[in-house]
Formats: structure tokens, C-alpha cells, sequence
């Protein structure tokens, strides 16, 4: 592992400290500290452990996912601009999850919800891979992406107008704005074989996607795959785009954000960005999570409003740098 | 080394390759050139695995091609492109250190002691050592094109192929180019270079061969394929008395 690497999990560690002690429940710093090592009282144990941490992790898991994905999806169509948004990944997960909720089907089981998502998140991912399978390059994957973000998008709008009671249209806002209050382990654990197997993937893609710096007719005759290495990608970011979804919301922009960030520390080479992207995505959602908790709203701030808080005008940024340097 | 066979190749519905047969054996160093569109680049793209074959054979170190999977393959064979794209501001010796992708996949940072060895030496000879630790888009056109052919270089393939590697170079590095090639084929690889320029081409190589319109029109020493009859049918070129180059009826 880089020092680079190192680092980042040495912030990300002390942040999950931190997040233990974070919260609006009137604990003081000992007691959390106490609870944190299992001593205190039960309840304190409770907010802690069955609370914070959870909230905390799913920030994390969510954050490293998005910044992974987009890190990949990067490399991949060779576009600072990529994220699972941009291949229409995360909209048609969304629309999964509202439609999950529009048919009432979150009330028949708690688990109908994150499934739809990671089905929807599917569903994108069969539609691309057939794409990529039959040799669509950079250019169209992300053509496709924007076709089926506005028909996702569109599909939304209309459940929106079609939900038949205010409960569900509070649903379908909440689960659009993206955020990990009150997530369980239970939750985490639903998406974590999905994001594992969408990590293993998209790191595998790694070596792949540096030669495909060279373009697709080099990257072929130096020995990789550049179909493989396409495939690996889509079915791993889908995968990982769909957990998070599943676990959070759609949250946007941290998956742009973070291997922007990261580039310039590892001499811009698309598989040492990989796991430097997660760990830094998760570590913004950590801090954003934190920050919400803390920030004294009456009604506290969405997650995936924070980030797009921050992290939309840090895009328009890395845009309008990107149209100088290309005039 | 390799072996071209009655090669014919189509690209968007038109012949662009027909009934090309060469063979070039270790240790040789040609020049491939003709006019524009004459099907030179997709030759060595053929060879080099990224062109597909419609009719023909071409057999690399005495194996079909069509047998070898793409990491077989390239370590027979490394081409450089006409075209050399880089998407990302790598670093030089990431970038080299690509050539040797075939061996292991590594960053410079990740390779062994052999892989090293060998980026450093391949930047060495691409006269590009200095530049190692820059980053890639900052460098002038001729200083990229360096690099490109240390990444070739780096490669240990016995094949190299090389689209207009002169391109962007200057006189002294075009020369010094030509010297580093015939020093690897001296050491026993084939070298296969595209080349416009007829001299160097007729001073350095062993051979040239001459395509036109998607065939080979000829293959030979350089003053038996640079003859002037060729010069004449396929460049429309015609010696002056001052042994130069000039236009003359085709």
C-alpha cells in the first residue's frame, strides 16, 4: 500500500472516532468515549454502537462506493466529468427504489426498497454492458448514460405526480435527496456483498485502464482487453452505484469530487487513483455527515444536499477549467 | 519472425489491403513506405493484431496469429501507432513502463528490479532519460514521440513495428532514431518501420518495400525498390541531375 493510502485510512479511523462522539443526543464526550470502548451505560452503549456507528459507517461505505465508481467510470471514459450519475447508473437505481415505494411494495418488506434499487441499477448495467459488448466506445456510453438519466428522470417526475398520498411523496423526496440518518447494520449489511463484489471488480479493471490511456487500438496490441477491462467497470460501478443508492439515496458529485482531488497525488495514472478515491469520498461523506449532525437546523440537513451543496460548484469549476484548457 | 501470407484487409467496406506476402526474419531492418492511403498503417495495424484479417495469414515466431491470444501476441509483437493518444498527464515512465504491460502490468513504482532496468535503459535510448519524472502532456511534441518509442523499446518483443516514428523529431534525433533501430536489429530483433523519407529510408534500411493502393509493388535492397521506375509509377517522383527528389510526370 502507498503512504498515500496509508494516510487516508489513519483520517478515516480517527473520523469514525469522531463521528462516535458526534450526535445531537445529550452524551457527553466521556460517556461516548466510555461507550465506544464498551464500558457505561447500556443506553449510552446503544447510541453509540447501534446509532452512530452504523450512521457513520454508511456514510463511509456510501462515499468510498461513489468515489470508487466515479474514479473507474473516469478512467474508463477517459472524462473528469464521469460518475455513475453520468452513466445513468444511479437514476435508474433511484427509480428502482421510487418505484419500490410508488406500489406500496416498502411497506410489504423492508428489503423491497435496497433490492429495487440494485434492480434498477441492473437494469442500466444489462443496457450498457449490451453496448459495450458490441464494441460502443467512450462517446456513446456516455450518450446511452444521458438517455437513460432523462428517462429515469422523467419516469420519477411522473410517480411524483402519480403518488397517491403525501406520505409516499415525502418518501420518494427523502430517498432523492440522499442520507444515512438512522441506517442499521442491518442495512449495511444488506448492500455489503453488492459492494464488495463491485470493488473486486472495478479494482480488477485497474491495469486496464492505464493502458487504455493509450487508446483502445494501443491498449489492445500491448496485451490488455479493452472490452474486459469496459465490462469490469460497468458491471462493477453498477454494482457499487446500486448499493449506495439502496443504502443512501442517489448522492451526487462526491464520485466527480474526489478522484479530481486525488489525481495530482498519483501522478495521474487511472489505477493508483482507485482506492485513493474511495478512501477520500468516504472520508468527505464522513465529514458531511458529521457537519450535518452538528450544524444546529431545526430539521436536519440531507446528506445529499450537503454534498451537492459543496460539490456542484466544484464540478461547474472543474468544467469550465476543462473547456480552457481544451480552446 | 514474421510472416505475411496473401494478406487482405477490408475497413468500412473497402479493400484497403489485398494480396500483401512478406516475410521478415530477426535481425532485419526494413522500411515500409508509398504514397498516402496506401495501406501501409494497416498493414502493421494487421500485424500488429488490431486490424482484422479477412483473407490471408500472417504467422509470428512460426505461430498462426490468429492462435495467439492478445498477451501472446504482444509479447511477439510492439507496435507503435501512427496515432498516439495519451488521456491522462501520466508520468514519462509510466507511460514507458506500459510497453512492458505484456510482461506485468505494473506502474513504474510497482515494477521489479527487470522492469526498471528496462524503462530506464529504453529511455536511455530514446535519448529521453531526462525527462523522466515529467509529466507527459508537458512535454514538446518531439520530447512525447521520444517517449512513445521508449515504451517501444521498453518492450522485450522480438517484433517492433514502428508507424512515422520521424514524425515531430528533429534532423539529429531522426538520425540518431534510425541508429537506435538498426542497433536493435542488430541485436536480433525485426524492425519494421513506416518511413515518407526515401533517404533515410535507402541509408539505414536493409530492405524497403514499396505499397501502393493496398498492394506491395515492390520489395528489395533500396536502390532495387527506390528504382527510379518505382519512384516514377507509384510517388510520381523523378531524380534531378543534383540526385534530388522532384516531381515529375507519373
Amino acid at each position: 500500500m502507498s503512504r498515500l493510502t496509508w494516510i487516508l485510512g489513519l483520517i478515516s479511523a480517527a473520523l469514525f472516532a469522531v463521528s462516535a462522539l458526534a450526535g445531537t443526543a445529550p452524551v457527553s464526550l466521556g460517556e461516548s468515549l466510555a461507550a465506544l470502548a464498551g464500558q457505561g451505560e447500556a443506553a449510552t452503549r446503544t447510541i453509540v454502537w447501534e446509532i452512530r456507528l452504523p450512521r457513520a459507517a454508511a456514510a463511509f461505505a456510501v462515499g468510498a462506493a461513489l468515489g470508487l465508481a466515479g474514479a473507474g467510470l473516469q478512467g474508463l471514459l477517459q472524462n473528469p466529468l464521469a460518475e455513475p450519475g453520468v452513466l445513468g447508473v444511479s437514476a435508474f437505481s433511484a427509480l428502482g427504489a421510487v418505484v419500490a415505494i410508488f406500489f406500496g411494495l416498502a411497506a410489504v418488506s423492508s428489503f423491497a426498497v435496497p433490492v429495487a434499487a440494485i434492480l434498477g441499477a441492473g437494469v442500466a448495467t444489462v443496457l450498457l454492458a449490451a453496448a459495450a459488448m458490441r464494441g460502443a466506445g467512450s462517446v456513446t456510453l456516455l450518450l446511452i448514460g444521458i438517455g437513460l438519466s432523462s428517462f429515469a428522470g422523467a419516469l420519477m417526475s411522473l410517480a411524483l405526480n402519480l403518488a397517491p398520498n403525501p406520505y409516499s411523496l415525502a418518501d420518494l423526496v427523502n430517498w432523492m435527496m440522499g442520507s444515512v440518518a438512522n441506517r442499521s447494520w442491518a442495512d449495511i449489511m444488506l448492500a455489503a456483498p453488492a459492494l464488495a463484489i463491485g470493488a473486486a471488480l472495478v479494482l480488477a479493471s485497474g491495469p486496464g485502464l492505464r493502458a487504455l490511456s493509450l487508446g483502445d487500438e494501443t491498449a489492445a496490441s500491448l496485451g490488455a482487453d479493452p472490452k474486459r477491462t469496459r465490462l469490469l467497470v460497468i458491471g462493477g460501478t453498477s454494482l457499487l452505484a446500486g448499493a449506495s443508492v439502496a443504502t443512501a439515496g442517489t448522492i451526487g458529485f462526491v464520485g466527480i469530487v474526489a478522484p479530481h482531488v486525488m489525481r495530482p497525488f498519483v501522478g495521474h495514472d487511472p489505477q493508483r487513483l482507485l482506492v485513493p478515491s474511495a478512501l477520500f469520498a468516504g472520508i468527505v461523506l464522513l465529514v458531511a455527515d458529521i457537519a450535518i449532525r452538528v450544524l444546529p437546523f431545526q430539521q436536519e440537513l440531507k446528506l445529499g444536499v450537503a454534498a451537492a451543496l459543496v460539490g456542484g460548484p466544484v464540478f461547474i469549476w472543474i468544467a469550465a477549467r476543462m473547456g480552457r484548457s481544451r480552446s | 519472425m514474421i510472416s505475411v501470407n496473401a494478406l487482405s484487409v477490408s475497413l468500412g467496406g473497402r479493400r484497403v489491403l489485398e494480396d500483401v506476402s512478406f516475410a521478415l526474419g530477426a535481425g532485419g531492418f526494413a522500411a515500409l513506405t508509398g504514397p498516402n492511403g496506401a495501406g501501409k498503417s494497416t498493414a502493421l495495424k494487421a500485424l500488429a493484431g488490431v486490424a482484422p484479417v479477412e483473407a490471408g495469414r500472417i504467422e509470428i515466431g512460426g505461430a498462426p496469429a490468429a492462435s495467439l491470444n492478445a498477451l501472446a501476441r504482444a509479447r511477439q509483437v510492439a507496435w507503435l501507432a501512427q496515432a498516439r493518444p495519451v488521456a491522462w498527464n501520466l508520468r514519462v515512465e509510466d507511460v514507458v513502463s506500459l510497453g512492458r504491460f505484456a510482461e506485468a502490468p505494473e506502474a513504474y513504482d510497482r515494477m521489479g528490479k527487470e522492469g526498471r532496468a528496462a524503462v530506464d535503459g529504453a529511455l536511455a535510448k530514446a535519448d529521453a532519460a531526462h525527462l523522466a519524472g515529467r509529466a507527459f502532456q508537458a512535454l514538446s511534441g518531439g520530447e512525447q514521440a521520444r517517449v512513445h518509442l521508449a515504451r517501444l523499446l521498453a518492450s522485450p518483443a522480438p517484433c517492433l513495428l514502428l508507424d512515422e516514428p520521424c514524425a515531430a523529431l528533429d534532423i539529429a534525433h531522426q538520425l540518431s532514431l534510425m541508429e537506435t533501430l538498426a542497433a536493435e536489429a542488430a541485436s536480433g530483433r525485426a524492425v519494421l518501420v513506416v518511413l515518407h523519407d526515401l533517404e533515410l529510408a535507402a541509408r539505414f534500411c536493409q530492405r524497403v518495400l514499396v505499397m501502393d493502393a493496398g498492394r506491395l509493388v515492390a520489395d528489395g535492397a533500396p536502390g532495387e525498390a527506390l528504382s527510379s521506375e518505382v519512384l516514377g509509377r507509384v510517388f510520381g517522383v523523378q531524380r534531378s541531375a543534383g540526385r534530388q527528389l522532384i516531381r515529375g510526370p507519373r
